[in-house]
Formats: structure tokens, C-alpha cells, sequence
């Protein structure tokens, strides 16, 4: 079938009542976490695994992607009206968000982010449909070296651009990768520091570690002090930008939709980094730069629009090869394989429905997005009215029952309680937990690649050096490594480096 | 303790854990790698950043880079853990509805500090309602609301 009958096939499906109901449930529940400090959309996704236990993989994964990029919408409502980022990749929104809220123009930012997330959104989905087969074309001739070389850039690509130095981010993904060998090895059967407990033969869950991390770990960071909320009021007729601030922001939002879709590529917080780059190239291009951080709309526009476009860039690799690369598009590869569909090379040509369907829904929920954030904005605002000593025993009793449900096990509660431990003091060191959780749950197929490589070549390393991509992918690798080891040994750092360890 | 410190040793304690285990399994030759090579390499690794680390740390104290405390007030995640723990060892035993009942209602005295009515009030409310929408909605399956009664 060519590509506009897949594209149609894909509407029929996101269009049934069924999956459209599911589009936008996962659409609200995705504005609602976030606009809600101290749950991301990983915790949102991670919590509604279990609602999709009833319903087919299609279903699922509409429902669930519908969080994440709803998630990206929500995040600018309470960065732009109380200064505070609902979710991490809103951090550079509340600089110039909350200016102009200040100003009382808090509405017209409103307008411009949600009007920006639109476009980045769906010029990524345009990306997305047009790369991801064609990328899952050329990865059906990797064998285990080539994939072995491909996961060794993205973990040192991981180091490279997540917070802290590369020295610092390694040992996290150091850390993730030996939690991943824990278990039956796949190769030889053999336990591997199980400790005779049998919940353990299969591994670490990746939910309970994912949950706890990103879930307990924020509530316990946030425990430690209150927050103290001022709300700011937007009417309806407050949401019009005058026609400078739309003449502004049309380069900033083209510019982010660009950069936050490449940059959407690349493993690791790519939404945050989006936004981040987006900020400094507004700032790099502006006439008069001093004015940002006083409420300039190019600071709104720029990166809320990249941190919606790098979903859909994020979306490629996980479903065109099946590599994850962050958590949140993790979680979703999860509840794929819950539900018996692992992605990969092969995903798209044998389940077209379901990728053909996504993509459509993603047109969709932007669409309902646009009006969920837009005329219900002030809905979604008197939820953060709700207390956080009410809102924080909820989450927590609904991350043990979505952990608990996921297989029935109290190793996994423990698990969870654990790796909540854990990322409360990682948080407090400073140190980026995202490479950790990605690296759990890539490493086994970078151990057993690695492996397969070897008995493949009779133990001889030069098979990862016998074609042109593996040759590539790891003089990358090498280069890579080199920068980061000259860039640690000098003092200076870029500015979204600066501003990433600052936030 | 010092960020650096602190995390260095994190990182050598769960390497010298590898590296005892791994010792334990079968390493194999090089064209076929056993089950142990993986986790030695990485344990070892594990070891290595965290010694790194913890001298860095060392030389930025010496630099006068001022520590940075990281013992802030533990007391509210404190008690979280201690009743999540408590969740998770009597889930099982005492069944969903009655643990998560009692879980919401210390966490509503304890940590939130709200007076026994609304506390009881929530906790009740939070409780059922969590149960009627995991179970009856969603399906999903939960230890017997009271296992002693067959329930």
C-alpha cells in the first residue's frame, strides 16, 4: 500500500469512537499531569498501563502517546500563570511566561504556546511518517554488530547531552546497565544475582524502577518543603495576542519546530534540551537579546514549540528500530510489549495498523489539545488549586497500585520503594536520572548483540569493524569520547549545558 | 559529605557488589562470552567512576569549592518511606481496602498533619474510591479486600 492509503487506513482507525474516546482520554489526562507540578508524563503513562490491560495494543498506544504529548501542552499553563514548571521541559517557558503574566499578558502566552505546541506537533508528525519507515527500511539489514555499535553511540550520545559532565552522566548509565544484567541470561539460562528469589529470574522491572524514580522520587524531593501557589487569573478574552506578538512569533515558532524535531532524535531528555536550545537561538538571534527574561514572546513561542516537536522526533527511533530514547517513549515500548507487539525494524511493515493509527491520532490529539488548552485552560487552572498535602498521598497510593498490578508481585513494590530511595538522593547529588532508567532497559539487548557478535566471528573483534555502518557508528563513538574527554579538561561549557545544571 | 564524595561511593559499593557476584559466574572464552563478562566489565567501571568521583570530590574541596550539605530536613520523606514500607509488607496480608485505608490515613496525620476528621474523612474517601475504580473499573487484580473473612 502507498503512503497516503496507509495515512487514510490510519484515520479510519484513529478516527473509530473507540480509539478517538481513548485519544482523549489520554489527551486530558496528559494536560492534567502536566499541569501538575511533580508528575511528569512518564508517571502519567506509567499509571494508566494498567487501564489498558482491556483494550487492544492500538488503543493502548494512542492512549498513551496521548499523554506524552499532552503532557508537553500542559506544562506551559502553570510555568506561564504561577512560575512554576509543570513539567521539566517547561523550565525556560516560566523566564519570559511569567514576565508577561506579570505584564498582564499572561493570556496572549498562553495562546502563543498552545498555538506553537500545534504547529511544532504536527510539523513532527509530518517527520515522523516520513522517517520512521524509511529508517526501519535501512535498520532491517543490521545484524548484532550493527546493532551493538548503534547502542554504544546512544549511551555515549546519553553522556554527552545529559545534565552534569560526561563523567558525571556515565556512571549513571554504568549503574542502569548492570541493574539490566540482574536475572536469567538469555543466552545460557543462567541466574545472574538473583539470590534464589524467584520474582528476580526475570529481571528488574522496568516500570517499578521507572515509577519509583521519576514518581516517589520527585514526591519525597517535594515533601521536603511546601510550595506556596498564586495562581493568576485568564479570561477568555485575555487569549488574543495583538498582531505584534503574532508577527513576532511566527519565525521562533517555524525555528522551533525544527530544531526541537532534531533534537528530538537524540537520546536522553530531548524535550528538555529542545527547549533549552531553542531559548539560547532565540535569544543568539534577536535584535535586542538584553530584553529576554522581561517578557518577550520569543521566549514563549520558541521553546514551547521545540519540546512538542521533539515528541515526535523521539517517536522515530523507538518506532522505527525499536530503541527507545527516553524514558517516557520507554514506558510506552513497555506497554507495547504487554500487550504481545515488540517494536522494531519489522513494526511498521507487519503491524501498520498501529503505527498508521498512531500517527494519525497524534494529528488528532493535537487538535483536541489546541481546545483543551485553549477555552478550558481555566479548568485545568483550578486543579492547581487543589493542595499538594492532598494531591501527594494519591499519587503515591497510585503508583503502588500501578506497580502492583503490572505482574502482582511485592518484590516489585519493593523495587519501587527502592529505586524512589534512590532517585531522591541522585536528585539531591545533582546527577540526571534519565540515563540511568534508558540505560535498564537497553542494556540487555546491547549485552546479548555484543555477545552474539562475538560467537558470530569466532571471538574475533574485528566483526565490528567488517562493514561501513558499524565503522561509522563507532568512529562516532570514538570522536564522541575524545570531545567529551577534551571538553572535560576545559572549563568552559556551552550555555544550554550551563542552564541545564543550573535548573 | 560532599556531592561528589557521596555518589562516588554509591557507585564503588555497588561495584564491589558486582564484582563479588559476578566472580561467581561463568565467564567463558571469547567466542563465547559467558554470562559473567558482562556485569564483571561494568561492576569494574562501577568501581572506577566511583573512585574518580570521590577524588574529585576530594580535589574540589582542597580547590575550596565549599561542600555543599545534603542532609536537608529528612523528616517528611522519612516517614513516607516508612509508611510506603508498611503498605508494601501488609498489602498482602491485611488485603487492599484495609491497608490502603490506613496507609492514606497516616499519611494525612503524620506527614500532612491534618486534624483526625478530616483525616479520617479523606483517607476513607481516597480508599474506597481508589478500590472501586482499580478493581471494578479497571479490573485490575488486587489482594482479597479482607483475606481473613474470604472476601
Amino acid at each position: 500500500m502507498d503512503f497516503f492509503g496507509n495515512l487514510i487506513g490510519g484515520f479510519q482507525t484513529a478516527l473509530s469512537l473507540h480509539n478517538l474516546y481513548l485519544c482523549f482520554v489520554g489527551c486530558l489526562f496528559g494536560t492534567m499531569v502536566g499541569v501538575l507540578p511533580g508528575i511528569g508524563p512518564l508517571a502519567g503513562i506509567s499509571l494508566l498501563i494498567p487501564a489498558t490491560y482491556g483494550i487492544n495494543a492500538t488503543g493502548a498506544i494512542i492512549m498513551l502517546a496521548g499523554i506524552y504529548y499532552g503532557a508537553m501542552y500542559g506544562g506551559s499553563t502553570t510555568s506561564i500563570l504561577m512560575n512554576i514548571p509543570g513539567e521539566s521541559a517547561s523550565v525556560m517557558t516560566c523566564v519570559d511566561g511569567y514576565r508577561m503574566t506579570q505584564k498582564g499578558r499572561g493570556g496572549a502566552a498562553l495562546f502563543i504556546s498552545a498555538w506553537g505546541s500545534f504547529i511544532g506537533g504536527n510539523l513532527s508528525i509530518v517527520g515522523l511518517m516520513i522517517l520512521a519507515p524509511l529508517l526501519a527500511n535501512f535498520a532491517t539489514r543490521f545484524g548484532p554488530p550493527e546493532i551493538f555499535a548503534v547502542l554504544l553511540l546512544a549511551f555515549i550520545l546519553l553522556g554527552s547531552l545529559g545534565q552534569g559532565s560526561f563523567f558525571k552522566t556515565m556512571p549513571m548509565i554504568i549503574l542502569g546497565m548492570f541493574l539490566g544484567t540482574i536475572g536469567m541470561d538469555p543466552l545460557t539460562g543462567t541466574l545472574r544475582f538473583t539470590h534464589e528469589i524467584r520474582d528476580l529470574y526475570d529481571g528488574i522491572g522496568f516500570i517499578p524502577v521507572a515509577m519509583g524514580v521519576f514518581g516517589i522520587g520527585e514526591i519525597l524531593s517535594s515533601a521536603e518543603g511546601s510550595i506556596i501557589r498564586i495562581v493568576h487569573r485568564v479570561k477568555l478574552r485575555e487569549l488574543l495576542p495583538t498582531r505584534q506578538e503574532l508577527r513576532a512569533s511566527w519565525a521562533p515558532v517555524l525555528r522551533g519546530s525544527g530544531l526541537g524535531f532534531i533534537i528530538g532524535l537524540l537520546p536522553g531528555s530531548a524535550h528538555i534540551l529542545s527547549s533549552f536550545v531553542s531559548y539560547a537561538v532565540e535569544k543568539k538571534v534577536a535584535e535586542r537579546p538584553e530584553e529576554f527574561g522581561s517578557g518577550r514572546i520569543e521566549g514563549v513561542a520558541g521553546p514551547e514549540t521545540a519540546n512538542n516537536a521533539a515528541t515526535g522526533g523521539a517517536m522515530i527511533p523507538f518506532l522505527g528500530i525499536g530503541i527507545p530514547t527516553g524514558p517516557a517513549t520507554a514506558v510506552m515500548m513497555v506497554a507495547l510489549m504487554i500487550h504481545g507487539i515488540r517494536p522494531g525494524p519489522l513494526f511498521i511493515s507487519e503491524q501498520p495498523q498501529i503505527f498508521w493509527g498512531l500517527v494519525a491520532s497524534m494529528y488528532i490529539g493535537n487538535l483536541i489539545l489546541l481546545i483543551l488548552n485553549l477555552p478550558l485552560v481555566g479548568i485545568f487552572i483550578n486543579l492547581l488549586r487543589v493542595p499538594f498535602r492532598i494531591l501527594f498521598p494519591l499519587i503515591l497510593l497510585i503508583c503502588l497500585v500501578g506497580t502492583y498490578s503490572v505482574s502482582s508481585s511485592t518484590l516489585d513494590l519493593i523495587v519501587l520503594l527502592g529505586s524512589g530511595i534512590l532517585g531522591y538522593i541522585f536528585r539531591k547529588l545533582n546527577f540526571d536520572l534519565a540515563p540511568f532508567v534508558l540505560a535498564l532497559i537497553i542494556s540487555p539487548l546491547m549485552e546479548y548483540s555484543f555477545r552474539q557478535s562475538l560467537m558470530r566471528s569466532a571471538g574475533s573483534f574485528s566483526i565490528f569493524l567488517s562493514n561501513p555502518i558499524t565503522i561509522t557508528l563507532l568512529g562516532a563513538c570514538g570522536l564522541l569520547f575524545i570531545w567529551n574527554l577534551i571538553s572535560s579538561l576545559r572549563p568552559t561549557k556551552p550555555a544550554w549545558k550551563k542552564a541545564l545544571e543550573k535548573d | 559529605m560532599s556531592r561528589e564524595f557521596t555518589a562516588g561511593l554509591i557507585f564503588i559499593l555497588a561495584g564491589i557488589y558486582g564484582l563479588i557476584f559476578s566472580r561467581q559466574l561463568p565467564l567463558g572464552r571469547w567466542n563465547e562470552p559467558g554470562p559473567g563478562v558482562f556485569p564483571m566489565v561494568l561492576a569494574f567501571l562501577l568501581v572506577l567512576s566511583g573512585v574518580l568521583m570521590m577524588a574529585q570530590g576530594k580535589k574540589g574541596r582542597e580547590e575550596g569549592e565549599g561542600e555543599q550539605e545534603i542532609l536537608k530536613p529528612l523528616m517528611a520523606p522519612g516517614q513516607i518511606v516508612l509508611l510506603t514500607l508498611g503498605f508494601i509488607l501488609s498489602l498482602e496480608r491485611v488485603g487492599y481496602l484495609g491497608t490502603a485505608m490506613a496507609y492514606m490515613l497516616l499519611l494525612f496525620l503524620w506527614v500532612c498533619r491534618y486534624r483526625l476528621g478530616p483525616a479520617l474523612g479523606m483517607a476513607a474517601a481516597f480508599g474506597l474510591g481508589s478500590w472501586y475504580i482499580f478493581v471494578k473499573i479497571l479490573g485490575v487484580q488486587l489482594p482479597l479486600t479482607v483475606p481473613a473473612l474470604g472476601l
